[in-house]
């Protein structure tokens, strides 16, 4: 149960609110600490209320035991919000100031070491892979070179032996051209004296045929040499024809 | 029936104490460094020659992304030595942001005003320290007079570079990360009150009823917009660390 023990001064009334067993008599007076302090004022704006059941003794011991009232009670506000507590300077600055030497001595410089080398050895790797690059592009453009001397190797091999191939093929068309105008001119020998051959063999037939024609009809022989000149003549007419 | 009780303010940006001097936002602050240095400190034990993958991956991407997307944007290659310095800055707030959105944790740590605070002066002391360094006394110089202010306007121009670098330059740092951490994290606590409130409200009003899944879709709808602002707000506070160490490196700027 809490008691409160109220003085006045002037129109406030300064209130002691102390706890006692709850089997105390009304008019115990109360000897322990105060639990908490309030001042009463007639002002409706504070903003605490606390309903006790308040009676003023002779002694000032206010106890719970009649007509209820309402008593308002303004809490204590503290500081001001806007003004610098010395505990959170001292504590926030102190906290800082270890943070920022930290930070300046041991903190930043590990993490910074670690970044540095991290970087060195990506920016090593960087130009060392572009050392590579250049390397490959030169060995690229040397491939590139070589290729381009072994296609004009091969070119100028192609072309000797396309010469040769045309100088040979050339030599053999020659070659083979004299041998059929030979064989040509061989056979066109052979077809006269073929031709020859026959002709000579019809004009004695023919002769024959003729002298014996001559003979059956005339009843003499004619002369051989000049039937033999007749029929010739006749062929030779007819082949002119 | 319909009233909604709004919890006060702070009640949604500060938890009881986990012992003196020791708070939620001290847990989360402590959290950020310890997860921060683990992320790193097992991304730099993997594998360096191979392909990175999984933390590695993580850690190696939010460098090269301070490295290309903040320092060679504004400070260019000389800058790189703020490396860890800025990378320490995106993690740390990163991680103090997104705790807004972590499932019991729910609440920023850059939403209260004494890391960004903090960082922010952290950030003037450093970039005065190098206009100083490198300029020498001159810095100071042309800190209040940039090259070619005629006489006239020297003392003008003195005041408001005066106010713009001394003095905005830090508050803005602050501001811009502290407020709007804050108002991501008062925009879900409204839209997840509202919508608990809508769906234990006894309307015997069916269409009241189903309304109250209105306001839980824009609470899933800012949770993912808040992972956009998380990161957004590490990557410009960062970067606008690194334009103020550049500009105070060099007199032209």
């Amino acid at each position: 149960m809490l008691t409160a023990v109220v003085t006045q001064s002037g129109s406030a009334y300064t209130v002691h609110l102390a706890s006692v067993p709850p089997d105390s008599t009304a008019e115990q007076t109360i000897s322990s600490e105060p639990v908490a302090l309030a001042t009463v004022t007639s002002d409706s704006a504070t903003s605490e209320t606390l309903a006790f059941e308040p009676q003023i003794a002779e002694s000032g011991v206010v106890t719970a035991s009649e007509a209820e009232h309402e008593a308002t009670v303004e809490v204590n506000p503290g500081p001001s919000p806007i003004a610098p507590e010395l505990k959170e300077v001292a504590w926030g600055g102190g906290s800082f100031v270890v943070f920022a030497v930290l930070m300046r001595y041991v903190l930043y410089p590990r993490l910074k070491k670690g970044m540095d080398a991290r970087y060195a050895s990506i920016r090593a790797s960087h130009e060392g892979a572009d050392a590579t690059r250049a390397e490959a592009k030169a060995e690229v453009a040397g491939y590139e070179a070589q290729l381009a001397g072994v296609k004009a190797e091969a070119a100028a091999h192609i072309d000797a032996a396309r010469q040769t191939l045309e100088t040979e093929r050339a030599a053999k068309l020659a070659a083979v051209g004299a041998e059929i105008a030979e064989q040509r001119a061989a056979a066109s020998a052979a077809n006269d004296a073929a031709r020859q051959a026959v002709q000579s063999q019809i004009e004695s037939a023919v002769g024959d045929v003729s002298g014996r024609a001559i003979e059956l009809a005339v009843g003499k022989t004619p002369d051989a040499a000049v039937v033999s000149r007749v029929v010739l003549e006749v062929m030779s007419v007819g082949v002119a024809r | 029936m319909f009233g909604l009780e709004f919890p006060p303010i702070n009640e949604i940006l500060r938890w009881h104490d986990l012992f003196s001097s020791f708070n939620k936002i001290s847990l989360i602050a402590v959290a950020a460094a310890v997860i921060g240095s683990l992320v790193f400190l097992l991304a730099g034990s993997k594998d360096a020659t191979v392909a990175p993958t999984g933390i590695r991956n993580l850690a190696e991407t939010s460098v090269e992304f301070i490295e290309d997307s903040v320092i060679m944007q504004t400070m260019g290659k000389e800058g790189l030595a703020w490396t860890p310095f800025l990378l320490s800055l995106f993690v740390f707030i990163f991680l103090c942001n997104l705790t807004g959105i972590v499932p019991i944790l729910q609440m920023p740590a850059t939403a209260r005003i004494a890391i960004p605070l903090f960082l922010s002066l952290l950030v003037w002391v450093i970039f005065i320290g190098t206009g100083l360094k490198h300029q020498k006394l001159s810095y100071l110089t042309h800190l209040l007079w940039p090259p070619g202010v005629p006489v006239a306007l020297k003392p003008l121009v003195g005041l408001i570079e005066f106010f713009s670098t001394i003095i905005v330059r830090p508050l803005s740092l602050t501001v811009r990360l502290f407020a709007n951490m804050l108002a991501g994290h008062i925009l879900l606590v409204t839209f997840a009150l509202l919508s608990e409130a809508m769906f234990q409200a006894e309307t015997y009003v069916p269409i009241l009823t189903i309304g109250g899944i209105l306001p839980f879709f824009m609470l899933v709808f800012l949770t993912a917009f808040e992972v956009l602002v998380v990161f957004l707000q590490a990557y410009i506070f960062t970067i606008l660390t690194a334009v103020y160490i550049a500009s105070s490196t060099h007199a032209e700027h």
